[in-house]
C-alpha cells in the first residue's frame, strides 16, 4: 500500500510544479503546414527560441496543410487558435476584409526590421498600406533542365525556341520545353513580362488588356506554330517526362526538385528573357510565407516578438540550411553555406525578376475563369481577345457581388 | 383522463398558450428595437457632435486645432475628452494626463491600428466608387458613455483620426411613457374568456367554434402589434425632435465661438446628422426643421424590418393553437404519459439530432436570407438580412442560353443549366449501376459456377477502394495524350477524343468513373435478393412451361422489386449528391458546364466568396430532395403493402 501512495504523492507534486511553473512563463503556440525537414528545422527554431528567452515556451503545432486556411478562418474570430500563425500571402486579403484574424503589426515594427528583408518581401506583407506580417521565404518558379540533353540554358526566348526545337520529337513524345502553362499561376511568369496585370494601383481588375493578350499569344506561338510543349499539361505530366528524360526543360518551383528522380541531372537557371516582348524578362510570381500574429492572441507583443525572431538572420540560416526554405532575410545569402548550395543560390537569383502575386481577395475568384479562358484558347474554341473578355466579366461579375454598397 | 376530456380543454389551453407565446416573442423584439432606437439615438447625438468637431478643425493647422478642441470641450459638458492621432503621433489632446504632441505609447496600438483602419476604409469607399466601409466607429464604452472615433481632416486629405468621449447619461433621448404590463395582461385574459365561452367539436374538421378561436387569436395579436408598431414610430419622431435640438444649440455655440458660419439655409444638406458611412441622413434639414418626407422613409424601413419578423411569430403561435384545437396536442401529451420512458431513452439521441443536425441546418437557412460575404460577415446580422432576393436571383434568372451569330450558346452558369446536368447525372448514372449490377448478380447467381466467391470479392473490389483514388486514377486514364483509354484508341486506329472538351464527353468520363464506384452496391443488394427467391417457383414455372423470359419478367423482376427500390431511392439521393466525381474526375469541365448543384454551391461559397447565395443554393438543392423524399415515400410505402 505504501508504494502506490508514494508514487501517487510525488506525482501529484510533479503535477502541481508543472502547473505553477507553466503559469509562470509566456506560453505561445505557433501554427504551421509544415512538414519533413521544414518541420523540423522550424521546431529547432523554435526551442531556440525558448533558450533565447527564458520563460517563454513556445508550442508548435503542425496541421494539415488543405484544413490549415480554413481552420484558422473558424477558430482565430472566435477567439481561439494561435498566437503566431505561418501561410503564404494570398489568403491574407481575405482574413483582414473578414476581419478579426490578422493582427495589424506596423506599430510594432522598426526601420531596421523592415529592411533586413529582400526587396519586395514586404510588399506581400501589405495590405491597402497597413502591415500585417512578416515575411519568412518565398517560392516562384524558374528555369530547370536536364543537363544530359541541354549544355547551355538559353537566356532569350530565341534561344529557347531554337534548342527546344531541336529537342523536340512529337512522334516519339519527346519536347523541349513543358510547364503548365494552362494555368494561370505558371503562365503569370510570361504575363508580366509583356507588362500585363491583374489589379491596377488602386484595385480594380485590369486583366483584359493588349499585354495579357500579347502575352497568351506567345504562349500559343510556342504552343502551336513552334510544337515544342506537349498538349494537356499537368503537374504530374510535367514531372513524369521530366523524369522520363522525355522534356529537356520545365519551368517549375521549388516544390519540384524533390520529385525529380536521382537519375536525372539536373540544372538550374534563370528564365529567359522575351524577345517579343522588348527583351524583359520573364517575371514570375512569388508566394511568400508570412508569420502572422493573431488577431485573438491574448500576448501580441510576445507573439510578434517571436515571430520577429522567424525573420530574424538566425532562425533564417536554419530555416534555410536545414528546411530548404528561401527564407527572406537578405543576410543569409551572404553565408558561405547558402552562397555554395546550388538550388537555394538559383532561386535567388530569380528573385530579382520576380514580383509578390497580389495579395487581394479577390484573386481567389480570379484563377477558375481564366484558366478557363486558358483552355479555350488552347483547344482553339476562342481568341485570346474573346476568351479573356469573357474571363474579365465573369470575375468581376462575382467582384461585384462582393463590392456591394451598404 | 381520456383523451377526449382532454379536448374539452383545448380551446383555453391552446388560446392561453399561443396568445402567451405571440405576446412574449414580440415584447421581446420590441424591447430589443426600444433599446436599438435609444442606442441609435445616442450615438446620433455623439456623431452629430463629432461631425460638427472635425468639420470646425478642417482647416486650422496643429496649434489653432489643439485650442479649439480645448476650448468647445471646456463649453459642452457632454465631451469628457477628444484626441487627435495622426499616424504614430498623440497630436491633440484634451485629457489632462496627455502632454500633446507626443509619440503613442505601446498600449496605445489600438489607436494606431483604427487609424489605419479608418483610412483604409475611406480609400476602399472612393477607390471601389461604392460606400461599404464605416468610417465612424462608435463604441458604448460604458453606460451612456460613447467613444466616437472619424477621420480627422486637414487641408481636405485624411490626416489621422479624432476620437471623442461623450458623457450622454443624462442626455435628453426622446421617451414616450409606457405602460408595458396591463396592455398585455388585459390581452391574454381577452384570449382566455374567449377559450372558456368556445365549445370544441373534436369530430369536425371545420366547426365555427375552432374559425373563431382562430379569428379571436389573430384579431388580439395584430392589434397588440400594431400598437407597439405606433409606439416605435412616436419613440424614432421624438428621437428626431431631440437631435434638431442638439444640432440647434451645438450650431449656435459654435457661432458663438466663431468656429463655423452658421448655416441656416434649409436648403443646404446637414452635414453633421450623417449615419456611419458619413452620408447625411437628410432627416433634419440646415436650418433644424424636420424632413417629413425623410422621415416617413425612416419609420417605414423600421416597419419594412420588423413586420416578417410578426408574421413569423404569429404564424409560429398559429400552429401552436391549431395543434391544441385539433387535438394534436392533447393526443402528445397522452403519448407522452404513457410512454415516458422511452422518451427518456430516444433524449440523447435527440440532443445529439438537434445539435449537429438542426442547429448548423436552421443556421444555413437562416443565413440564406441575407447577403453575407467573405466582405460583410463582421457586419451585424440584421444589418445584412434582405430576404429573398437571393432566392429570387437563383430561381429567377431565366437567362439559360443565348442566340448569336454561330447558333445557341448556353450559359452555363445558370442554375436550370445545372440542375438539368444534375438530373441527367443522376438518373444516368442509377440506370448504368442497376443494369450493370443486376447483369452481374444474374451471371453469380448461375448455379454451379465455379469460383463464385474469388469472382464475388473481384467485383466488390471497386466499391471497397476509397473513392477519392478511383477518381483521380480515372482522371489519369482519360489524359488526351498519354491516358491510357485514348492510347487504346489509337491501337484500333480510331481518333484519340479530348475528353475533357466538349460538355458529352467530359459527362461520359464522370459518367464512367461513378458508374464503376456503383455497380458493386447495386450488385451486392440485388444478389442478396436474387437468393432469396425460392428455387421451387422457378422449378413450379418451368414445368408449366414458362420460357427464360417469361421467368424473368414474372418471377425475378417482381421479387427483386421490394429490395431494388428503396436500394435506387437511396443511390439517387447519393448520386444527386455525388460531390467527389465530379470535382475530382472533370473538376465541371468545359468551363463549367458539368458541375453539378452541389459542387456549384461549393465553388460559390469557397471561390467567391458569396456565403449566403451558396446557402440559398443549398437551401434549394434541399428543397429538391425533399420533394424527392415525399415522393420516395410513397412509393416505399406502395412496396411495404406489396
Amino acid at each position: 500500500m505504501k508504494q502506490p501512495l508514494r508514487i501517487i504523492l510525488a506525482l501529484g507534486t510533479f503535477l502541481l510544479l508543472g502547473i505553477f511553473t507553466t503559469a509562470q512563463a509566456t506560453e505561445l503556440v505557433l501554427w504551421h503546414a509544415y512538414r519533413g525537414a521544414e518541420k523540423n528545422a522550424i521546431e529547432k527554431v523554435a526551442k531556440l527560441y525558448e533558450t533565447k528567452m527564458a520563460g517563454t515556451r513556445v508550442t508548435t503545432l503542425a496541421i494539415p496543410y488543405d484544413a490549415y486556411a480554413d481552420k484558422i478562418t473558424a477558430s482565430v474570430p472566435r477567439g481561439k487558435g494561435p498566437d503566431v500563425f505561418i501561410y503564404a500571402q494570398d489568403r491574407l486579403g481575405g482574413w483582414i476584409e473578414s476581419g478579426k484574424t490578422v493582427e495589424p503589426i506596423g506599430f510594432f515594427m522598426d526601420e531596421a526590421t523592415q529592411k533586413q528583408f529582400l526587396p519586395g518581401m514586404m510588399d506581400a506583407m501589405t495590405y491597402k498600406g497597413t502591415v500585417y506580417g512578416l515575411p519568412l521565404n518565398y517560392k516562384s518558379i524558374t528555369l530547370i533542365y536536364n543537363k544530359a540533353l541541354v549544355k547551355n540554358p538559353p537566356k532569350t526566348s530565341a534561344e529557347l525556341v531554337k534548342l527546344a526545337k531541336s529537342l523536340t520529337n512529337a512522334d516519339s513524345g519527346r519536347y523541349g520545353l513543358a510547364y503548365w502553362y494552362t494555368n494561370f499561376y505558371f503562365h503569370a511568369a510570361l504575363m508580366n513580362a509583356f507588362g500585363g496585370r491583374v489589379f491596377d494601383k488602386d484595385g480594380k481588375l485590369v486583366l483584359n488588356s493588349k499585354e495579357t493578350v500579347a502575352s497568351i499569344k506567345q504562349m500559343m506561338k510556342w504552343y502551336k506554330q513552334d510544337g515544342i510543349m506537349p498538349t494537356e499539361p499537368s503537374e504530374t505530366l510535367v514531372s513524369s517526362m521530366f523524369n522520363e528524360g522525355k522534356v529537356a526543360m520545365v519551368f517549375n518551383g521549388p516544390w519540384f526538385i524533390g520529385e525529380i528522380s536521382p537519375s536525372v541531372d539536373f540544372g538550374l537557371a534563370v528564365l529567359p528573357v522575351i524577345d517579343e516582348a522588348g527583351k524583359k524578362p520573364m517575371r514570375p510570381w512569388l508566394t511568400i510565407e508570412g508569420a502572422y500574429v493573431s488577431a485573438s492572441s491574448k500576448q501580441k507583443e510576445a507573439a510578434y516578438d517571436f515571430a520577429k525572431f522567424l525573420a530574424s538572420e538566425e532562425a533564417g540560416l536554419i530555416l534555410a540550411l536545414e528546411g530548404r526554405q528561401l527564407h527572406t532575410n537578405a543576410a543569409i545569402y551572404k553565408d558561405k553555406r547558402v552562397t555554395g548550395d546550388v538550388v537555394l543560390n538559383a532561386f535567388h537569383d530569380q528573385l530579382s525578376s520576380a514580383e509578390p502575386m497580389p495579395n487581394r481577395a479577390e484573386m481567389t475568384m480570379v484563377w477558375s475563369p481564366v484558366t478557363t479562358a486558358m483552355n479555350k484558347v488552347v483547344k482553339g474554341n476562342a481568341t485570346p481577345e474573346a476568351a479573356l473578355k469573357e474571363a474579365t466579366r465573369t470575375v468581376q461579375d462575382s467582384i461585384n457581388a462582393l463590392h456591394k454598397g451598404r | 383522463m381520456s383523451i377526449s376530456e382532454h379536448l374539452k380543454r383545448s380551446a383555453i389551453l391552446g388560446l392561453g398558450i399561443s396568445m402567451l407565446l405571440a405576446l412574449v416573442l414580440s415584447a421581446l423584439l420590441f424591447r430589443a428595437e426600444e433599446r436599438d432606437l435609444g442606442l441609435q439615438e445616442r450615438q446620433r447625438l455623439a456623431v452629430l457632435q463629432a461631425n460638427a468637431l472635425v468639420l470646425a478643425v478642417a482647416d486650422t493647422d496643429a496649434e489653432a486645432t489643439r485650442k479649439r478642441v480645448q476650448e468647445i470641450q471646456k463649453l459642452d459638458p457632454q465631451i469628457e475628452s477628444v484626441i487627435i492621432v495622426a499616424g504614430a503621433q498623440l497630436l491633440a489632446s484634451t485629457r489632462p494626463e496627455d502632454a500633446a504632441p507626443r509619440q503613442l505609447r505601446r498600449e496605445e496600438k489600438p489607436l494606431f491600428d483604427l487609424s489605419n483602419l479608418i483610412r483604409t476604409a475611406r480609400e476602399t469607399n472612393r477607390g471601389e466608387e461604392i460606400v461599404r466601409k464605416k468610417t465612424i466607429q462608435v463604441e458604448e464604452a460604458a453606460q451612456g458613455h460613447l467613444v466616437v472615433t472619424m477621420p480627422y481632416l486637414a487641408a481636405g486629405e485624411f490626416a489621422g483620426i479624432m476620437q471623442m468621449q461623450f458623457n450622454l447619461a443624462a442626455a435628453d433621448v426622446g421617451t414616450v411613457a409606457d405602460d408595458t404590463v396591463s396592455l398585455p395582461l388585459l390581452m391574454l385574459l381577452l384570449a382566455l374568456l374567449a377559450g372558456v365561452m368556445l365549445r370544441l367539436d373534436a369530430g369536425r374538421r371545420i366547426d365555427f367554434a375552432k374559425l373563431l378561436a382562430l379569428a379571436v387569436f389573430l384579431v388580439i395579436a395584430v392589434f397588440y402589434q400594431q400598437q407597439r408598431i405606433g409606439r416605435l414610430e412616436q419613440i424614432e419622431k421624438q428621437d428626431n425632435k431631440s437631435v434638431a435640438a442638439s444640432y440647434l444649440a451645438t450650431a449656435e455655440q459654435f457661432d458663438r465661438l466663431g468656429y463655423l458660419p452658421l448655416l441656416r439655409d434649409p436648403a443646404v444638406v446637414n452635414l453633421w446628422d450623417t449615419d456611419h458611412y458619413q452620408r447625411p441622413r437628410g432627416l433634419i434639414g440646415a436650418d433644424g426643421s424636420i424632413s417629413v418626407e425623410a422621415q416617413t422613409r425612416q419609420l417605414g424601413k423600421r416597419a419594412d424590418f420588423i413586420r416578417p419578423i410578426l408574421w413569423v411569430i404569429d404564424l409560429l403561435a398559429v400552429a401552436v393553437l391549431l395543434m391544441f384545437v385539433y387535438g394534436y396536442a392533447a393526443r402528445a401529451y397522452a403519448a407522452f404519459k404513457a410512454h415516458i420512458d422511452a422518451y427518456i431513452y430516444v433524449a440523447p439521441a435527440m440532443i445529439g439530432m438537434l445539435v449537429l443536425v438542426f442547429f448548423p441546418f436552421m443556421y444555413g437557412i437562416t443565413l440564406s436570407f441575407t447577403d453575407t460575404t467573405l466582405f460583410n460577415e463582421s457586419l451585424p446580422f440584421s444589418d445584412r438580412l434582405i430576404g429573398w432576393d437571393n432566392f429570387k436571383a437563383i430561381l429567377g434568372d431565366f437567362n439559360i442560353y443565348q442566340s448569336t451569330a454561330d447558333g445557341i450558346s448556353w450559359n452555363y452558369q445558370n442554375f436550370y443549366w445545372t440542375l438539368m446536368v444534375t438530373v441527367i447525372w443522376t438518373v444516368t448514372n442509377v440506370t448504368v449501376g442497376v443494369t450493370v449490377g443486376f447483369m452481374l448478380a444474374m451471371a453469380l447467381n448461375t448455379d454451379g459456377l465455379k469460383g463464385k466467391a474469388i469472382y464475388r470479392v473481384l467485383l466488390i473490389l471497386p466499391w471497397a477502394i476509397p473513392n477519392y483514388i478511383t477518381a483521380l486514377v480515372w482522371r489519369g486514364m482519360f489524359h488526351p495524350q498519354f491516358g491510357v483509354i485514348n492510347q487504346v484508341l489509337q491501337m484500333f486506329g480510331m481518333e484519340p477524343v479530348a475528353w475533357f472538351d466538349g460538355v458529352v464527353s467530359s459527362f461520359i468520363t464522370g459518367l464512367a468513373t461513378n458508374g464503376w464506384l456503383s455497380f458493386p452496391f447495386m450488385m451486392v443488394v440485388i444478389l442478396g435478393a436474387l437468393q432469396s427467391i425460392p428455387k421451387d417457383m422457378y422449378e413450379a414455372a418451368e414445368v408449366e412451361g414458362a420460357s427464360r423470359w417469361q421467368r424473368l419478367r414474372y418471377i425475378t423482376l417482381p421479387l427483386l422489386k421490394p429490395t431494388l427500390i428503396p436500394a435506387i431511392v437511396l443511390s439517387v439521393v447519393w448520386t444527386f449528391n455525388m460531390f467527389n466525381i465530379i470535382f475530382l474526375v472533370s473538376g465541371g469541365e468545359p468551363a463549367g458546364a458539368n458541375e453539378i448543384l452541389v459542387t456549384k454551391a461549393y465553388k460559390i461559397a469557397f471561390e467567391q466568396y458569396q456565403y449566403a447565395y451558396a446557402a440559398a443554393y443549398s437551401t434549394v438543392i434541399f428543397m429538391i430532395l425533399l420533394v424527392y423524399g415525399f415522393f420516395q415515400t410513397r412509393i416505399t410505402k406502395a412496396t411495404e403493402s406489396f
